[in-house]
């Protein structure tokens, strides 16, 4: 059954989605052509803030949740420690992004990226209805995660520890050590 | 939950341990070398827990009807887990070993340093074993997450920051990309295990967005092998790194990117062979060209090494693409390719210990400043020969065994895929003479430049632990070439597993 | 409540643009920091797809998948900040062009 632009309309979830993507798509677009690097970062913020709206309305909580608080929360932040710590300019900045000439070439390749991509969908997905609003169950998750995905979840932390350390060593200043 | 079956996973658990300890050693004790230490204890510990999992009680290789399936089939330990979850020990065995003198040249973080090994290490055991996209991907996380950071060990070296940036940036861009591709997979599927993405692929209806998807995972695996035309990354990378680091990137790290392209290519997308036999033909055929021709003109020794790695990956992908773009039986070139990366990963690791105790005593990898080698340290250049000759495919050296292998079933193949791959393979191990040899000629033949003082040469030493690594890779370098049955071995070995899927 | 109107493939061209408009980012920037904002940004297009395929297959190991890719996300902008702060401790600019140690 196809959805007609009219009926579509007709359905207060479809504005809540309308009034969630709408922003989420403007703001990824600010973040990756604004020339200011700290508005780039808010703009991501609002960008990842939309998604996890989204995943509120697929019934994902827990992994909306989990957005705000690790995205927002924490990578956020530390991007913008680093353009503290990197001392980049707060205001206006012409070379964020390279000279005009590549982005001729990004936007097409960009489109063709989009369009390749969605006539996919579409042939795969077309008219699939998502199924009616049902929060998922944390509970169904963490039996997963600690069952089927018991390896990778012990995995993960390892790459967490090494990012962690490694990080710690690489950025640490110290002139006495290393020539 | 079934029980968990331990001793599968035994390999894995010591090298977790050995992580841990390294890290909490170096942090106990003063003595840099205790860390080192631990770290090959761990490592030759999970060496032998390896071997309990690959011999029967009657000492002879286990076949696949004693793989241990774990986890829902997302984890199986099975002929080839075991082979590779060796040889990526092996290669962090013989790395730890030629950074303890390196890093005594100059004042590095040292435990952190195997600390990181030994996590790449863990990373690519458990790449080698996971038999699910996610166990996988978290698994390559490891082993490229602590690449990007050892490419930027040098601190102080402008040149190895750069490094390590780039091949970040390139490295999260492949994780994207390959990201994506599951991603789509898994909405067609529904699965992110292998054998069930295979299973479920022959009746997915929406083969556009499974082709897409497929597209996305190889573009992934194609930075993480710097497969050309995703190769632009390597040389700078590998040139900017600590040259130890450099080794394992070209072993290990590149070895769990085959490791994956591999599992998935065969494991999970059999179905598609029509759409990534002619890309991998395709790529297997310009990686080798490519990287042969622009190998000739650097004269940079270890720049020529990552060129010539590029090379050797097209070696080993062009069986694999001759056979499923022809759409014949696969595990005669898999067990091809797994006996060529081991052999490969051998020659490699000893050329590196051998570059690396020149480089760090003439004081440069430019090529010009190695000439006369021969006169002031024989013995480095003979096993400088040895390796670089092994590299080129001369008999008796292991190399001209991965050679013929490579060629035997490329051309067992049959079709004119496997024809005239054959055939740009063999124009390329001629191409691949010049270069490794160039290097020989300026070993042996060239005079010492005039600025070298050939009596403060002379009585550099090779620190013990590097001389340990020639000698060990050396040994196997001659002794595969000689026997090259045992590596077919492994190789066989391997693909025995393939035989149960009816490949 | 009853059924949402919106199907799938809403989700997953939200998804694709998002992924699109990152790729471009790769593209264009040249500081390193807002490439890798941009990447994160085709990271986040990769969640919405797994938790809104996961919706439509009816199962979640999706959303277990998104998490996992949260995780390596998150670690990864450590490793990367950790870089970009020792690159810059060197040269004084996260640009990536500007690093010309290396011949390219």
């Amino acid at each position: 059954m196809t959805v007609t632009i009219s009926e579509f309309f007709k359905e207060s979830a479809n504005w809540a989605f309308l009034a969630i993507a709408v922003p989420t798509l403007f703001a990824g677009w600010r973040t990756v052509t604004s020339n200011n690097i700290v508005r780039a970062v808010l703009y991501l913020v609002v960008s990842l803030g939309g998604t996890a709206g989204l995943f509120f309305m697929l019934g994902a909580e827990f992994v909306g949740w989990t957005v705000v608080l690790v995205y927002i929360g924490a990578v956020i932040i530390l991007f913008l420690i680093g353009i503290m710590i990197t001392r980049a300019p707060l205001g206006q900045e012409a070379d964020l992004s390279h000279a005009m000439n590549v982005k001729a070439p990004a936007a097409l390749l960009s489109t063709v990226v989009f369009g390749v991509i969605t006539w996919a969908m579409i042939d795969a997905f077309g008219n699939n209805m998502i199924p009616p609003f049902e929060p998922t169950a944390t509970s169904d998750l963490s039996l997963l995660l600690f069952d089927r995905f018991v390896i990778p979840f012990e995995v993960v932390s390892f790459v967490l520890l090494a990012a962690l350390i490694g990080g710690i060593a690489i950025a640490r200043q110290d002139e006495e050590v290393v020539s | 939950m079934d029980a968990i079956d331990y001793h599968a996973l035994l390999p894995e658990i010591i090298l977790a341990v050995t992580v841990l300890a390294t890290l909490l050693v170096d942090l106990f004790t003063s003595r840099k070398s205790f860390a080192a230490i631990t770290a090959m204890i761990g490592m030759f510990a999970s060496f032998v827990a390896i071997l309990t999992l690959a011999f029967c009680d009657n000492l002879t290789f286990c076949t696949s009807t004693g793989d241990r399936v774990l986890f829902g089939g997302s984890f199986v330990v099975d002929g080839y887990a075991i082979v590779l979850q060796g040889l990526f020990i092996f290669a962090g065995f013989i790395v730890v070993l030629m950074s303890v003198g390196y890093l005594e040249t100059d004042r590095y973080y040292e435990g952190e340093f195997y600390f990181l090994i030994v996590s790449a290490v863990l990373g690519a055991a458990v790449m080698a074993s996971s038999r699910d996209f996610i166990s996988m991907i978290v698994a390559l996380e490891i082993v490229s997450g602590s690449g990007f950071l050892l490419a930027g060990w040098r601190k102080g070296d402008a040149r190895s920051n750069e490094a390590s940036l780039k091949f970040f940036i390139i490295g999260v861009l492949a994780l994207a990309l390959l990201l994506f591709g599951v991603s789509l997979i898994y909405g067609l599927t529904g699965t992110q295990v292998f054998s069930e993405i295979a299973a479920a692929s022959s009746s997915v209806e929406d083969i556009a967005l499974f082709n897409l998807g497929a597209i996305f995972v190889l573009l992934g695996f194609g930075f993480k092998v710097s497969a050309v035309p995703f190769h632009f990354w390597t040389p700078d990378v590998y040139e900017g790194s600590p040259p130890p680091v450099t080794a394992w990137l070209s072993v290990g790290s590149k070895g769990a990117g085959f490791v994956g392209l591999l599992s998935v290519c065969y494991l999970a997308l059999p179905s598609v062979t029509e759409i990534w036999g002619p890309v991998l033909w395709l790529v297997a055929a310009l990686s080798m060209t490519i990287g042969n021709i622009v190998a000739i003109k650097q004269t940079n020794v270890i720049r020529l090494l990552g060129y010539s790695s590029i090379a050797q990956a097209g070696f080993m992908l062009a069986p694999f693409g001759a056979a499923a773009a022809t759409g014949a039986d696969l595990s005669q070139t898999f067990s091809a390719t797994v006996t060529y990366l081991v052999i490969y990963a051998v020659m490699n690791l000893g050329a590196f210990a051998v570059v690396i105790i020149v480089g760090t005593r003439v004081g440069s990898y430019e090529l010009e400043r190695w000439s006369g080698l021969n006169t002031w340290a024989p013995g480095l250049a003979l096993s400088l020969a040895a390796f670089f000759m092994s590299l080129a495919g001369i008999p008796p050296l292991a190399g001209w065994f991965a050679k013929f292998v490579m060629f035997s079933a490329t051309i067992g193949v049959g079709s004119w895929w496997g024809y005239s791959i054959a055939i740009v393979a063999a124009l390329n191990a001629v191409i691949a003479l010049v270069y490794y040899l160039k290097v020989l000629k300026s070993a042996f033949f060239d005079t010492v430049p005039a600025d070298l003082d050939v009596a403060t040469l002379e009585a550099g030493t090779v620190p013990g632990p590097t001389s340990f690594a020639i000698g060990l890779t050396a040994a196997a370098v001659l002794v595969l070439g000689i026997f090259p049955g045992l590596a077919a071995n492994l190789g066989d070995f391997s693909s025995d597993f393939l035989a149960t899927l009816g490949l | 409540m009853d059924g949402l109107e919106v199907t799938a493939s809403w989700y997953l061209i939200l998804a694709a643009a998002l992924f699109a408009i990152g790729v471009a980012g790769v593209v264009v920037r040249r500081n390193a920091l807002v490439m890798f904002m941009s990447i994160e940004l085709m990271l986040n297009s990769v969640n919405l797809t797994f938790v809104a395929v996961s919706k439509d297959l009816g199962l979640i190991e999706g959303q277990v998948a998104s998490l996992f890719v949260m995780v390596v996300a998150a670690a990864e902008v450590t490793v990367g900040l950790a870089i970009i702060v020792a690159v810059f401790r060197k040269r004084s600019s996260a640009n990536v062009d500007e690093l010309a140690e290396l011949k390219g």
